[in-house]
């Protein structure tokens, strides 16, 4: 009885979880005639590829395609890049009358703010610096604001490396830089994939900044040329649902592949190992 | 190849941790710091490793001054309280790490891991991961890790508190034969009496960040410099009683009891016996104070009863009350 309620409780909140996924899945298979059929087609519609290849081919999505991966890829890398080195500084170092901890919560305070509060200062300086429609620009952006989130994250997880191990290596005849190549971030790795996924994924579905920040089509992002397909005129349901179905699977791939770090990495400290 | 210390201070905010130490360890000797947590045993050690930068003196090994050298440039191996092996390298890797640092041929490196597991025992646990491995064998393989690139020193942190007291033993007498075997300056961190008298050459005995008696374990001993010294090795701890002419030290052993009286024995009572085994602990009181005695194993006295005591006329040991330094005879 108790088993069975729980395979109930699962069932539930998978079928919520996943109905929005399917219906999106279906719109971007069912022929225009039948998206909004009545009663609605949950299956055995007739099945056409013609919203992919409109979207795909004759419009633009395939340029957004490659902005977000560009964009996600160049964000992550730079806010790990410049993050990590700083986060293994604050958990490492001897800070004077505590300016580590200060500095800390100073990066930190920055999440605290709605982004939406930033969005009209950013918009004048990325426009002063030519940098409005550009893939650059929404770059700096987006690694600033995953830059906080990758400090604080990584700071936990240098903590839970036990300096011993660290001095070890160094007393084996490492340089420090080399102790934490070598020695400490093949310990932190399941951190460093867990947040280099949240990085991406911020990355990924970002809406308002690269709503505001570019206009025109060079630097368009998936997010905002799906919805851009809502006109005046028309809403394009099959080719808006295949981009979004397109969409979805780079974040699945990726967070698929990540997934025992990123279970491990989200627990660890919780367990001692 | 000698370690020599010279007027070593490091400090922690207003509190000195280490002040003014110098030593210095002979060629091949082992010498333990010994003294109870927080006495400075330990930062003195990082130093001379270079983990810690002291705040005035000097360090010099084989001659060459290092103390300006960071830790990888002074030649030096440590072994660590926790083991710290590298969690995600396997035993192989772990011990040869100090020779694939130094760029030597892996089949070199390949063939010193061997000889060096060989000699510890741990020739079949190789592939292993450090956590498949027991309290013992990633001490052994801690040992391997120093040892594999013939340091100019070796450095040791508590490094057998963390086993279970028969494995400490044991490996105890591993280490007090391999370091002979070896002959490499050692300088080993305790607060463990035992421990500092089986393995020493010489002891230094730390208090409060300095040098309390740097001398060999039978003179720590038998010759304790001070009360602090006197009562820290040795158990039970030395009796120290305070006498109209000074304070008066006498061992357990030097402590002689009867059940019957005897002209010029004091009369006493017994407090408590502890039954150890090969022998009894007895501790008696005289109505002011508590002495401590060792007596044969077996040997059964009633709480309170009667008894009859005396100090060896020959091992008592004076100190000053002021200083509390040992008297010169």
């Amino acid at each position: 009885m108790k088993t069975a309620l729980k395979y109930l409780a699962a069932s539930i909140a998978f079928i919520v979880a996943i109905a929005p996924v399917y219906w999106l899945i279906t719109i971007s298979l069912k022929r225009e005639v039948d998206q909004f059929a009545y009663p609605p087609q949950w299956a055995g519609f007739v099945v056409t590829l013609e919203h992919y290849k409109e979207a795909f081919g004759s419009s633009s999505f395939s340029a957004y395609f490659l902005n977000s991966v560009l964009l996600a890829g160049i964000s992550t890398s730079a806010a790990l890049l410049i993050g990590v080195p700083a986060a293994y500084g604050l958990a490492r170092f001897e800070w004077p009358a505590n300016w580590g901890d200060r500095i800390g919560d100073w990066i930190l305070s920055t999440r605290m703010l709605p982004p939406i509060v930033t969005i009209v200062p950013l918009f004048l300086m990325l426009r002063e610096a030519r940098l409005l429609n550009s893939l650059v620009g929404l770059s700096i952006v987006y690694t600033a604001f995953n830059l906080p989130f990758v400090v604080w994250m990584m700071r936990g997880f240098f903590d839970e490396v036990p300096r011993e191990i660290e001095e070890a290596a160094m007393l084996d005849g490492e340089s420090r830089v080399g102790a934490l190549l070598r020695i400490v971030l093949p310990l932190v790795k399941p951190g460093l994939a867990a947040t280099a996924v949240f990085c991406l994924v911020v990355a990924w579905n970002e809406f308002l900044f690269a709503l505001i920040l570019t206009q025109t089509e060079a630097a368009m992002t998936l997010p905002v040329g799906i919805a851009s397909r809502v006109t005046q005129y028309e809403i394009k349901w099959g080719a808006m649902s295949a981009a979004g179905v397109v969409a979805m699977l780079p974040v699945l791939v990726f967070a698929s592949a990540a997934q025992k770090y990123l279970v491990r990495g989200l627990s660890l400290g919780a367990v001692k190992g | 190849m000698p370690l020599e210390l010279t007027g070593i201070t490091k400090k922690f905010g207003s509190r000195e941790a280490v002040s003014g130490v110098s030593l210095r360890a002979e060629d091949g000797e082992f010498v333990v710091l010994l003294g109870p947590s927080g006495c400075g045993k330990s930062t003195l050690l990082r130093i001379i490793a270079g983990l810690e930068i002291s705040d005035a003196g000097s360090i010099r090994l084989a001659g060459a001054d290092v103390t300006q050298r960071e830790a990888r440039d002074r030649d030096i191996a440590m072994v660590f309280q926790s083991y710290a092996l590298y969690p995600h390298m396997n035993i192989a890797q772990n011990i040869g790490y100090p020779l694939r640092v130094r760029k030597r041929p892996p089949a070199e490196i390949d063939a010193e891991v061997k000889n060096v597991a060989a000699r510890l025992g741990l020739t079949s646990l190789l592939a292993n991961l450090p956590r498949q491995l027991s309290g013992g064998e990633r001490q052994r393989v801690a040992l391997a890790r120093a040892i594999i690139r013939r340091p100019k020193a070796f450095l040791m942190d508590e490094p057998l508190s963390n086993l279970d007291a028969r494995l400490r033993v044991e490996m105890r007498a591993e280490l007090k034969h391999l370091q002979h075997e070896l002959r490499i300056v050692t300088i080993y961190v305790t607060h463990d009496q035992a421990e500092a008298m089986t393995l020493a050459h010489r002891i230094a005995v730390m208090r409060d960040g300095k040098i309390q008696q740097f001398d060999t374990p039978s003179n720590v001993y038998h010759r304790p410099a001070n009360t602090f010294v006197a009562q820290f090795v040795g158990s039970p701890s030395m009796n120290l009683i305070e006498k109209p002419d000074g304070i008066l030290g006498v061992r357990p052993e030097d402590v002689q009891l009867s059940q019957v009286e005897q002209p010029d024995w004091s009369p006493a009572r017994v407090y408590v016996t502890e039954e150890m085994g090969n022998e009894t602990i007895v501790i008696i009181s005289d109505g002011s104070t508590n002495i401590t005695a060792r007596a044969p194993a077996g040997m059964k006295l009633d709480f309170d009863a009667r008894i009859w005591y005396r100090f060896r006329p020959e091992k008592l040991h004076w100190f000053d009350p002021s200083t509390r330094s040992r008297r010169i005879e």
